[in-house]
């Protein structure tokens, strides 16, 4: 491993003037759950590292009612913070399911939504992908299994991170520190699938810190849930996963998020999904109908298209279970 | 080398045929009960030191440079800037120049320095270059036409068709035919402690202290490839994290280790990492087989045809048993062994057997459905007859009463929504039997007893039931025997494979055991006016059988040795032991139709064993058994990328294990013959689990997986060709 | 039906005295019934001490068949 200087960051304004603007050379650590084991494959040789988990560690109430979480909570604080989970209860039961109780100890709300993805072509060192530069994707030809159905590439991981899910169903806005100033970005539009960024998945720059999330009031009405389907039970990735958010009025939904994971480069929003949702009496069958929907626009690989039918299954589940209907 | 040379044989018997003057005890205090592992708070605390912890004065760390590619001719090796990296004190090369590598993982270099970080980092110094050739990927591709020509003597071995019986006229008599492809993955060992040692010389003599199965075989290992005497090895192995069958030789890591430390003078740690297990260190081979079977109206099996084939990788075969225990009158089979650019093959947990009753139980629900029987009843017709060693048509009945069999649905949960329920049934067999382990026990005159054994204890409980047999013996608390063994110092005792050990080791304790008392009853009879044959041990005392107070404590019964400790030596003897053991297993599993997730969520598993030693080290192998079982049957898979042949999974992370919310609540129901001696357990409850999973999940489903791992895209995409409407 | 012996108990004299298998290490006894319930198959891994490998020196397989006689690598 090459030798590296550890920097410990008292505060934000310091652990920013120690990142540089080349990529993978200066990194944060927070929990390091990921970060580790990427320098320990070789996968990443980063010449300082910054530890951030001095940074705003607290979870706090915003003017407006809602919720703003340090990147440097860990995600076992999230999940025994009331108000989170009573205000957010898809986030929370998704950052229950993360890996062990070990990397829910250590692990931080800002390193779970910038953990690099989990592909094993990008995870082992012999194949040179496209993401570490080579001219392959060798999910294309290979094995895909647990790759991406949404998304034209050139790359096809799936996201990693479960919390990102959620803070796109909820609406959540992140901080970005850097060098200049901070600048607020809406959870939406901080992913970047690879066509437009292939080398990173958001739009955080190696100058930056993500140092908060932002999670709007619950809106009237809100009734949210997150539904993982997982193969092996203890310690594993999903295969697919699904957050709804719906604004409820009675039985009839007003408007709904639809939010699928493990199925797409990013977080993945299906529109479809909302707008058939959108003024139905919510039932078993209308939640069947918006998770086809959902998955209308899915383009399997040759491994995968077992996924579609059960990011379907978890769209309709997370919809019944938001509403507090029987899922299976 | 005569001595690694398979001895003559001797024929195991069902039942053991009696050893008057060795028997076992009719009433032991020991022996069948539930005794806690000796060795269990050093374990749990630490101070059991596994090879891998091993620290010795000077000692390096080494790591070896492996192959990134299949198939490659190595065209250079520079080992001049790993030389020079900091801490280095030794580096080699492995192979040389145009040395054909023929698999990923394949041993190319090694360095050893101070660290193990600085030998990680000097490893990544040595440059290598390599001619990468186009490898054999799978079996399909190794197996046509136009496949590269890999193995000078070909891809692809034949082996000897088997005939037996009629199979026109077996066909002619079939009412139904099922005719299908059936096939079981890629399954790599998986151990808890990775392979590997620590060596030392001094002078001319090497210790080595190894994960190892076998001390006395790995001794003999390093000798020969060293080119050493034996004598001038010396292999510990006191704590062991597992083999399953992958750790009976030095390896080529362990021979590197040695020559690591002879150039750099110092001892060295050579322990791999879990890549390197995964890659290079055995397997259990891929099992294809193409059935054609028939079954009469009445339920009879009355023909098979197969033609089955397999890889074991880069030259190693792929045998397996089929079918598998029920009579088939007519049979077929002709066998090919299908070599491709992988990590080669290795025993692993009851070789063969778990791919062959997959393979036959799935076609027995089949078969079952086609004549509308119930598969338990289905099985009692086909069953070979009841034997000592063949129990299932006692079994069958017990797992069914205890599982609650009856509840069981036809083919296909009718309740509604998505959640189905099935149960499934499995038999499975093995031998077991044992011989040739030596003791030597020593009695002191302070008291003290010492058993040591040439044995290892690979995880299963060895040392535990060399002190239960000595104390049972000499009528003495467990806690008074010191029990020693994992050195090849001791006595000779073969390696832990094909479930031997307790059918070797245990005679060979009792028949020591019972040597050394005899020697303190000639002693100990004169001061107490008994007959020597007349004494009884127990409880702490030597006394006459029909008088205990006619005697004397253990402690005074030592002491009239003076200076002189009875030393004996004794060997395995036949009469206590046996061979043939039969299980029949379970399973109860929960698919979810929407999702294709399989969970098991019970498991009944009656099996025997012979003479208990241990109720509760035996269970453990049961459960452990069963548990090997459901990670076959559901998540262990080898991923090759069919395009580079290298394997895409090569950790934790995507090789699945199932952790405890995959376990489902085990039965282990023990069937005690204590007539028939002791027989080995650590394979068979192994073998029957993943057929019952499937069996059950076709009752759950009413679609039929045939293919392992049974991952959810093979159940949504059988379900799919159901709805499709498929062939059955 | 007759049951061969398999030819993992062949290892002796005429073989290469490199070859090795696990039953060599292992004091099993013989499983005198196996074959009423299957046939013979043969699951034996077979492995060279020169090279610790299931290849030989020349790196062709090693297996019982192989291991004597002419192949060159072979040594008694």
């Amino acid at each position: 491993m090459k030798a590296f200087s550890y920097v410990d960051a008292a505060n934000e304004k310091d652990a920013l003037a120690s990142l540089g603007t080349e990529r993978n050379q200066v990194l944060a650590i927070g929990g390091g759950m990921d970060l580790l084991g990427m320098m320990k494959d070789y996968l990443v040789q980063p010449v300082r590292l910054v530890n951030v988990k001095r940074l705003d560690a607290t979870i706090a109430r915003t003017p407006d009612g809602g919720l703003r979480i340090g990147s440097a909570v860990r995600l076992i604080d999230l999940i025994e913070h009331a108000d989170a989970r009573r205000m957010y209860p898809a986030l929370v039961e998704l950052a229950e399911q993360v890996g062990t109780p070990q990397i829910r100890n250590a692990g931080t709300v800002g390193g779970n939504l910038n953990q690099r993805p989990r592909c094993w072509y990008f995870r082992n060192e012999e194949f040179h992908c496209l993401k570490k530069g080579g001219a392959t994707c060798f999910s294309v030809n290979g094995e895909n299994q647990f790759h991406a159905i949404f998304g034209e590439g050139p790359c096809h991981i799936v996201h990693p991170s479960n919390l990102a899910v959620a803070c796109l169903a909820y609406g959540a806005t992140f901080r970005l520190a850097g060098p200049s100033g901070a600048r607020e970005v809406e959870a939406e539009q901080y992913f970047q699938m690879p066509d437009h960024n292939l080398y990173a998945e958001n739009v955080l720059q190696p100058n930056e810190l993500l140092t908060h999330v932002t999670l709007p009031a619950p809106m009237a009405g809100l009734k949210s849930a997150a539904y993982e389907v997982r193969f092996k039970q203890a310690h594993d990735w999903p295969l697919a996963f699904a957050t709804a958010a719906l604004v409820m009025e009675g039985q009839t939904v007003k408007s709904a998020r639809i939010v699928m994971g493990a199925v797409a480069p990013v977080p993945w929003r299906a529109n479809e999904a909302e707008r058939a949702l959108a003024g139905k009496t919510l039932s078993e069958e209308t939640a069947g109908r918006a998770a086809l929907a959902a998955v209308q626009g899915a383009q399997p690989m040759s491994r995968n298209a077992y996924k579609v039918r059960v990011a379907r299954t978890a769209v309709t589940r997370a919809i019944l279970k938001a509403g507090g209907m029987k899922v299976v | 080398m005569a001595e690694a040379r398979q001895v003559p044989e001797v024929a195991a018997p069902a039942v053991a045929q009696g050893n008057a003057a060795y028997a076992w005890p009719t009433h032991p205090t020991y022996m069948g009960t539930d005794v806690q592992r000796i060795d269990g708070p050093d374990k749990v605390t630490g101070r059991a030191k596994y090879s891998y912890d091993i620290q010795r004065p000077n000692m390096l760390y080494g790591r070896i440079v492996r192959s990134p590619h299949p198939r490659a001719r190595v065209v250079a090796i520079d080992l001049t800037m790993a030389r020079q990296a900091p801490g280095v004190k030794a580096a080699l090369a492995v192979v040389e120049p145009n040395a054909i590598l023929m698999f990923q993982g394949e041993e190319v270099a090694a360095v050893a320095a101070a660290t193990e970080e600085q030998a990680r980092d000097a490893a990544r110094l040595v440059k290598v270059q390599y001619e990468v050739l186009p490898p054999l990927t799978s079996v399909e591709q190794a197996m046509s036409p136009d496949a590269p020509k890999v193995f000078p003597d070909g891809n692809v071995r034949e082996g000897a068709a088997e005939e037996t019986g009629d199979l026109a006229a077996g066909f002619k008599a079939a009412a139904h035919v099922v005719e299908q492809t059936y096939n079981t993955q890629v399954q790599t060992h998986v151990s808890l402690e990775t392979h590997g040692c620590v060596c030392e010389w001094d002078g001319d003599k090497l210790t080595a202290w190894v994960s190892t199965q076998a001390v006395h075989g790995t001794r003999e290992g390093f000798a020969q490839a060293l080119k050493i005497p034996q004598a001038n090895v010396r292999v510990i192995t006191q704590y062991m994290g597992g083999g399953f069958g992958s750790k009976f030789a030095p390896d080529a890591q362990g021979i590197i280790c040695a020559n690591l430390a002879k150039q750099a003078g110092a001892p060295v740690h050579l322990m791999l990492d879990r890549k390197e297990e995964h890659l290079a260190t055995g397997n259990r081979p891929s099992a294809y087989a193409k059935i054609r079977a028939g079954v009469s109206a009445d339920g009879m099996l009355t023909a098979f045809d197969a033609q089955t084939w397999g890889t074991g990788g880069a030259g190693v075969g792929a045998g397996f048993p089929l079918p598998y225990i029920y009579q088939f009158p007519n049979r077929r089979r002709q066998h090919k062994d299908v070599y491709i650019n992988a990590g080669g093959a290795r025993a692993m947990r009851a070789p063969g057997h778990p791919q062959g009753c997959f393979i036959t139980e799935v076609l027995m629900d089949e078969l079952a459905d086609l004549v509308k029987l119930d598969p338990v009843d289905f099985r009692m017709k086909n069953l070979p007859p009841d034997a000592p060693d063949a129990r299932w048509r006692a079994y069958f009945p017990i797992a069914a009463k205890l599982f609650g069999w009856d509840k069981r649905h036809p083919t296909g949960d009718a309740t509604p929504g998505p959640i189905k329920h099935g149960f499934g049934c499995s038999a499975n067999r093995w031998g077991g039997g044992g011989r040739g382990s030596h003791a030597h026990c020593e009695i002191l005159p302070d008291g003290g007893v010492i058993m040591r054994c040439g044995t290892q204890d690979i995880g299963t409980g060895t040392r535990t039931l060399v002190s239960i047999v000595t104390a049972e013996t000499l009528g003495l608390p467990i806690d008074a025997v010191n029990t020693e063994i994992g050195d090849s110092l001791y006595p000779f005792s073969g390696g832990s494979g094909g479930s031997t050990t307790a059918a070797s080791v245990t005679p060979a304790i009792r028949v020591t055991a019972v040597k050394a008392l005899d020697a303190l009853k000639a002693k100990v009879a004169p001061k107490l006016g008994v007959p020597p044959a007349d004494l009884v041990a127990s409880d702490g005392r030597l006394h006459a059988r029909n008088d205990r107070a006619k005697g004397m404590t253990w402690k005074e019964a030592c002491r009239t040795l003076g200076a002189e400790p009875i030393a004996v030596d004794g060997e395995w003897q036949p009469g206590l032991s046996a061979s043939g053991t039969s299980g029949v297993q379970m399973a109860e599993v929960e698919v979810d139709t929407e999702t294709g997730v399989s969970k098991v969520t019970r498991l009944v598993c009656v099996q025997d064993c012979g003479l208990i030693v241990d109720k509760l080290t035996a269970e453990s192998q049961v459960i452990g058994g069963v548990l090997f079982g459901v990670n076959y049957a559901l998540f262990e898979d080898r991923i090759l990328d069919r395009n580079t042949g290298q394997m895409v999974n090569p950790n934790m992370e995507w090789y699945l294990i199932g952790g405890p919310s995959d376990v489902p609540e085990i039965t282990a129901h023990l069937v005690d013959q204590p007539e028939r001696g002791v027989i080995g357990l650590g394979e068979p409850p192994a073998v029957a689990t993943a057929a019952a999973i499937a069996n059950a999940i076709a009752n759950a489903t009413g679609v039929r997986l045939r293919s392992l791992p049974m991952t959810p895209d093979k159940v949504l995409a059988a379900l799919e060709q159901q709805r499709a409407g498929g062939t059955r | 039906m007759d049951h061969p012996t398999p030819a993992s108990r062949l290892v002796n004299d005429t073989h290469c005295a490199n070859l090795r298998h696990k039953g060599m290490y292992v004091t099993a006894t013989p499983d005198s019934r196996e074959h009423d319930f299957y046939d013979a198959y043969d699951a034996t891994v077979y492995w060279c001490t020169q090279t610790q490998k299931p290849l030989g020196p020349d790196g062709r397989p090693v297996h019982a068949d192989h291991c004597k006689g002419g192949r060159g690598c072979c040594e008694h």
